[in-house]
Order: structure tokens, then C-alpha cells, then sequence
């Protein structure tokens, strides 16, 4: 028995060896694909909206593919899902520039993209993402930084904006904010609220909701005592829905408005009838929309044998994405090191995505992709346009 | 000293004096082997890249955490859940000490396990009264207050934005890439090794073992309860302090995402798995934990390669195993792979007359 219980543990022993050396090898230089890494969250507290982005992502560089890739070279992107782990964003960080040996990345949250800044930096790794936080259109601090859309900033700029420009009453409206206790969650806040009350308006609540909350009840009664008639979402698919619910059940009379990563498709799904009148602020198209943009990805969806339907906005987002980091990369000639690729995507002058996003660009002195967004509304359980392509100014 | 032949294994330990008794080391050719371990640590960097270096790192920070996990847990029998938000303090007190006052990190280190130790004594308080579950509920509260205060006091500690934190400097050279920080990292992880098996040869060691084992029959030989359990989490909580401002260095920003109860729970993980009560233990446990995730992912990415669509479902797995495996090392290991290792090396010490 106790042999048994002993060839057990040794063959345990072996095959966790055999498993660390079977990590080795690295890719091979020269020829071969053009490998891109990606950090994105598929398990963790993000992965409601992580999935669909990914899968976008890594649609276009099917799609890209199909087309004969990059100067004849098959194009490939490595992502690694970190589960919204800082530690594990630096581990996959380490991995793709140290290992796998890519001269750019396309990464995901907030607080890792902040975190591996100053390494990107050093690095020279141009580094797209899926956080629009402002600091990282700071180029001094985040020199290799670029973002895409409206920083989250600007977005809830715009969102006041508009705001101001529609409001009937006489008297100022009062604002809410609503988010998570995460950088994602707070890096719009503080230069927000200071635009909500250069446009005159009353700042009345914060309150704080777990990206994860099933239950957002007791901040939904503190909204409501504040009689706030506007609350700015900055969370993910999940927590809107959550907070719509509840504000519904509680007969709130405050107006949501969700920045990018709270507005979707899923939003509606999950909150049903709660989601109708739902106002959100929309840096990229959604499927059902007439854009020319639209027709690359219809195209590649029917070789799979799906249709717009299968896909949802942050699809589209992914999408877009990968289309402007492997535009800096086509860009970037012969040799590909991070500081050509940079020096790519610096040259993007109004680079036309079809409707799909506005137009980026991208220069030396700013990464900033673009300050104009849309508005659009839940109406019928549909997405009903607001506004065309508006900036704050 | 008996004469011994170097080239034969001794079966047991014979000792026949209390200075033997107490070394850490008992075979000289084990005196060897801790040599030939060191040195290959530190040529490790040259023999690998610089990806296996950063993944090094992460694995040494763990091992001092852990060990102090276990001091408190596995030596002194006093649970804990608080330990990442213990972590969280060393980390704040010495980034608040290196990037807002700019005081040296060499001072900072020290200070910011000095912090956690401070308040982690200051939570070790209630464990005169309270055991097991309860106890453990009131380190929960450890973690969660931590945690809040960390958020909302953001004119120390910059709310949920976090702070970022200058790389460590000595003599002109900067700490700022994986290879140089794996050194410091490498020496401070021996240091908390070799003061861990030394602390256990200590009168103050061996009372925390007296309290674990029977906390009465402890008081009743003259062991003050209060004193040791307090001490046990002040050191347990400086391990953590030091490994926080380690990692928080090592990676130049923190952020009270952090130091979250996963993180508490993640280290409890690491010294069930590795072995409670065993220093050594902590360091397999940490080991085990910090790659389990790595080795997950390249095994989803090398069977989603050839099978697709199944990356998906590996990498969701990745959960369900960390679980399986604490169910099933509780089950039929429950003093963990230090055991295991143990009982490998008697297989083939007593190979082949085992009785």
C-alpha cells in the first residue's frame, strides 16, 4: 500500500518535471509570423466584456489573414487572459517582450496597463488597451501609451456635455457618479467632476459598486435620497445591469449614463425592461448599424458561418483595435522594433475605420485617438442613436 | 563529530549531544548540497532568461510571505486571512516612506515590516480570546478594514489609484530590471529562510510550537499565552510587510487591488499545499503556487493549438484545479508536498530494506 501510495507521488513528481520542461522553446525569428502579444481578462472580473474583445481581436487577425497578412507575412496575436491580476499581467508581460520576443502589445485593465507603463516605456513596447483612462494620453509619463477612443474623461465630458445642451429646467442639474473602487473605476473622476461644475452643475453623490455586485440596493437608496437627476456609470456590463435593476425595483427617477464598457448589448439582455431609456456614451458602432466599416466583418463572419447577430459591440471594439495596432505595424516597414511600430502608429492621420469608431490620430505629441463620441439610447430594447459624433468642446 | 564516510547515506539521525541535536544541518554531506543550492541560485540568471528571472521573483516574494504565513499558521496554530491586507501595509508604509517623503528604500524595507508588524500585533490582539473559526472571522475583519482604509484615505495612500513607486537604488546602481532585483530579492528571501529554521531553535519558537500544540498546557508551564500569540502575528505580519514593499518595488505601483482576501487566501493555499509547520514547506508551496498558473496556461495554449476552442474551457479550469488540489492535499497529504519530499528521500535512503 504505502509503495503504491509512493509510485504514485513519483510519477506525480515526473510528470510536473516533464510539464516544466515542456515550457521551453521560444518562436523563431526571422520569417515566421508577426507575433503581437495581447493581455486580456477571459476569467476574471472583466471577462463579461474581456470574452467578446478578445474573440474581435482575434477575428481581425483571421480576417487580416485571409487578406495575405502583413507584406506577405502571416500576422498573429498571443494573448494571455491575467484574470484582472496585476501580478499576472506582469508575469504575461514578462512572457511576451521576454520570451516570445514581441515588439508591441495590446493590453487590457486599467491598473495593469498603468502598472506596466514605466516598463513599456523603458521597453520601447507600443502598448494599446482596453483602458481609456486618461493618464495614459499623458506622453511624457506614458510615452508609448495610445488610446484609441475618448478617454474615459472625455467621455463622461461629453456626457455632461450633452447633458447641459438638453437640459429643460431652469435650475442646475444634479449629478450622480457611480463606479468601482478600482483605477478603471476612478480615473475619470476627479477632472469629471470638476467640468460638471464649470458647466454650473450640482455634484451630489458618489457611490461605490463591486465590479462583481449582484446587489447594488443600498447605494441604488442613497442615489435616490440625493435626488440626483443624472448618474454617470463607470463600471462593466454586469454592473450596469445590476444598478438598472435595482434602481427600477427602487422607482428611481435618475437618468444612467454609462461611458463605454457599461453600455452594451448585454446590459439590455440582463436587465430587460429596466435597461429601456438607458443612455450611454458609444466610442464604437454597434452591429446592427449601416456602417461601411461593417462590411469587412460581415464578410469574415459569413466564412464562419455566422452573421452579425453572433457578435455584440465589444466584438466591434476588439475589433477596431487590432485593426489600428496592426495598421502602425504595416506602417512600420521592414523592422519591426517597438520604435518603428510607434513611429506607425504616429503617423495615423484621421485613419477612416468605416463608421466603425471615429477617425484616429496619432502623432508624436499626442496619443489621444480622437475626442468625439456618440450618445446613443436604449429604446424598444433596441440601440437608438442620441447624437452623431460629438466632442465636449 | 563521529567520523562519518561522506559517500554513504545515513538511514536516521543519531545524535549524541545536544549540540547536534539542535543543528539545522545534521549530515555534512547536507551541508554540501545547501552550498550547491545557493550557488545555483546565483548563477540562476545567467543559465536562463530574463523571462525565467521575473517569474523567480514573484517566487521568492511569495516564499517570504509564505513563510511568514507559517510561522503564524503552521507553527503557532493561529489562523489568519488577513495576510494580504497585512502585505498591503508593509507595501503603503514603505511606498509612502520611498515615493512621497523620498526617503531611501534601504530604510523603507525594514520600516514598512516593522508597519505590518505593528499592526499586525494589533489584530493579533483578540487571539487571547478567540480560536479557530472565530479568530479567523476577525482577521477577516483585518483584511476588510485594512482594505478600507487603504481606499479611502487617498491623502496617504492616493484612494484606488494607487501610487507609483521608485525602483530601489545602491551605490549609483539602480534596481530597476529583473536580474538585479532577483539578487535582492535572493538574499532577503535567504535571510527570512535562515531566520524562520532559527526562530524554531529559540526558546520564543518553541513556546509558539507549546501554544499550537495545547495553548492550556502551555500557560501551565509558564508560557505567557498573550505575549507569544501577539509576537507570533507582529513577526508573522513583518515577513508579510517586508514581502508587500518588496513587490510593491519590484513592480514599481500598488494599488489596494492588490492586497485583496484573494491574496490572503492565495498564501493560506501556498503553506496547505506546501506544509503546515514546515519552513521548508512554504518555499515548495510557493513555489507550487506561483507556477500552477503559468503551467495551466502553457498547457491550455499547447492543447488549444491543436484542438481549438479548447483554450477557452482550459483556462476556466484553472479555478476548478486550485481548488481541487487544496481539497485533495487536505485529504491525502495534509502536511503537504514537504511531506511528500520527505517521504521520497526516505524511499530511497531506506531503499530497498524499508520497513
Amino acid at each position: 500500500m504505502k509503495r503504491r501510495g509512493l509510485l504514485g507521488l513519483l510519477s506525480v513528481l515526473l510528470a510536473v518535471a516533464l510539464l516544466a520542461g515542456g515550457c521551453g522553446g521560444g518562436t523563431p525569428e526571422g520569417e515566421g509570423p508577426i507575433v503581437i502579444g495581447g493581455i486580456i481578462d477571459l476569467t476574471g472580473p472583466t471577462s463579461d466584456v474581456g470574452m467578446p474583445f478578445y474573440e474581435g481581436a482575434k477575428a481581425y487577425e483571421e480576417y487580416l489573414n485571409s487578406l495575405g497578412g502583413i507584406n506577405g507575412r502571416e500576422v498573429r496575436l498571443d494573448f494571455i487572459d491575467y484574470a484582472y491580476n496585476i501580478e499576472r499581467a506582469k508575469e504575461a508581460y514578462n512572457r511576451l517582450v521576454k520570451r516570445t520576443g514581441v515588439p508591441a502589445i495590446h493590453g487590457w485593465g486599467t491598473g495593469d496597463t498603468d502598472a506596466l507603463k514605466s516598463f513599456v516605456a523603458r521597453d520601447q513596447i507600443p502598448y494599446l488597451s482596453g483602458s481609456y483612462a486618461e493618464y495614459l494620453v499623458n506622453i511624457e509619463e506614458a510615452p508609448y501609451n495610445f488610446v484609441v477612443p475618448a478617454t474615459y474623461t472625455d467621455q463622461a465630458r461629453i456626457a455632461l456635455k450633452w447633458v447641459k445642451d438638453n437640459w429643460p429646467e431652469d435650475r442646475a442639474p444634479r449629478v450622480a457618479f457611480v463606479y468601482n473602487n478600482t483605477p478603471f473605476g476612478t480615473s475619470h473622476l476627479a477632472d469629471a467632476k470638476a467640468f460638471a461644475e464649470e458647466l454650473g452643475f450640482e455634484v451630489v453623490e458618489d457611490q461605490v459598486i463591486d465590479l462583481r455586485a449582484l446587489d447594488a440596493t443600498t447605494q441604488m437608496l442613497g442615489l435616490k435620497n440625493s435626488r440626483a437627476d443624472f448618474a454617470i456609470i463607470q463600471g462593466t456590463s454586469n454592473m450596469a445591469a445590476t444598478i438598472l435593476k435595482d434602481a427600477r425595483k427602487l422607482g428611481l427617477d435618475t437618468q444612467f449614463i454609462g461611458l463605454n464598457w457599461a453600455f452594451d448589448e448585454k446590459v439590455i439582455e440582463l436587465a430587460g425592461a429596466a435597461a429601456e431609456g438607458y443612455i450611454g456614451v458609444v466610442p464604437f458602432a454597434f452591429p446592427g448599424d449601416d456602417v461601411p466599416g461593417m462590411a469587412d466583418i460581415k464578410s469574415y463572419l459569413e466564412s464562419k458561418g455566422k452573421s452579425l447577430k453572433d457578435i455584440n459591440q465589444k466584438f466591434i471594439q476588439g475589433w477596431v483595435s487590432a485593426k489600428i495596432l496592426f495598421e502602425g505595424v504595416r506602417r512600420a516597414g521592414d523592422e519591426l522594433t517597438g520604435v518603428n511600430i510607434r513611429q506607425g502608429l504616429e503617423s495615423l492621420r484621421d485613419f477612416d475605420l468605416g463608421g466603425l469608431a471615429a477617425p484616429v490620430t496619432f502623432t508624436a505629441q499626442s496619443h489621444r485617438g480622437t475626442e468625439y463620441s456618440r450618445l446613443a439610447q436604449v429604446v424598444d430594447g433596441g440601440v437608438t442613436y442620441l447624437t452623431d459624433w460629438i466632442s465636449y468642446k | 563529530m563521529r567520523p562519518r564516510n561522506p559517500f554513504v547515506m545515513d538511514c536516521g539521525v543519531f545524535t549524541t549531544n545536544y549540540r547536534e541535536d539542535m543543528a539545522i544541518i545534521h549530515h555534512p554531506g547536507a551541508k554540501l548540497k545547501v552550498l550547491a543550492v545557493i550557488a545555483f541560485f546565483l548563477v540562476f540568471p545567467f543559465m536562463v532568461g530574463p523571462y525565467y528571472v521575473s517569474v523567480a521573483n514573484l517566487i521568492g516574494i511569495a516564499i517570504i510571505g509564505a513563510i511568514g504565513l507559517n510561522i503564524l499558521v503552521g507553527f503557532t496554530g493561529q489562523i489568519s486571512i488577513g495576510h494580504g491586507a497585512f502585505m498591503g501595509v508593509g507595501a503603503y508604509a514603505a511606498g509612502i516612506l520611498t515615493a512621497t517623503l523620498g526617503l531611501s528604500f534601504w530604510i523603507a524595507l525594514p520600516v514598512g515590516g516593522l508597519v505590518a508588524a505593528l499592526i499586525g500585533g494589533l489584530f493579533g490582539v483578540p487571539s487571547l480570546r478567540l480560536k479557530g473559526l472565530y479568530l479567523a472571522i476577525a482577521t477577516l475583519a483585518a483584511q476588510v478594514i485594512i482594505e478600507f482604509v487603504i481606499v479611502h484615505w487617498p491623502a496617504l495612500t492616493r484612494g484606488p489609484a494607487g501610487m507609483v513607486l521608485p525602483a530601489p537604488t545602491i551605490g549609483g546602481i539602480t534596481l530597476d530590471d529583473d536580474t538585479s532585483f532577483y539578487y535582492l530579492i535572493l538574499i532577503i528571501t535567504l535571510a527570512a529562510i535562515v531566520f524562520a529554521l532559527n526562530l524554531f531553535r529559540t526558546r520564543t519558537g518553541r513556546a509558539f510550537m507549546a501554544v499550537r500544540d495545547r495553548d492550556l498546557a502551555a500557560a501551565v508551564m509558564g508560557i505567557n499565552i498573550f505575549k507569544y500569540k501577539v509576537t507570533a502575528f507582529a513577526v508573522s505580519s513583518f515577513y508579510a510587510g517586508v514581502a508587500g514593499a518588496l513587490w510593491g518595488h519590484y513592480l514599481g505601483v500598488i494599488s489596494p487591488e492588490h492586497f485583496t482576501i484573494h491574496v490572503s487566501i492565495l498564501y493560506l493555499a501556498m503553506i496547505i499545499v506546501g506544509g503546515l509547520g514546515s519552513v521548508m514547506g512554504a518555499i515548495y508551496g510557493a513555489c507550487f503556487m506561483t507556477l500552477l498558473p503559468i503551467v495551466l496556461r502553457e498547457l491550455a495554449d499547447a492543447f488549444g493549438r491543436s484542438f481549438g476552442g479548447l483554450t477557452h474551457v482550459m483556462l476556466s479550469m484553472q479555478e476548478a484545479v486550485f481548488g481541487l488540489l487544496i481539497i485533495l492535499f487536505l485529504i491525502f497529504e495534509p502536511d503537504g508536498l514537504a511531506k511528500m519530499w520527505r517521504n521520497v528521500k526516505n524511499y530511497f535512503k531506506l531503499w530497498p530494506f524499508s520497513y
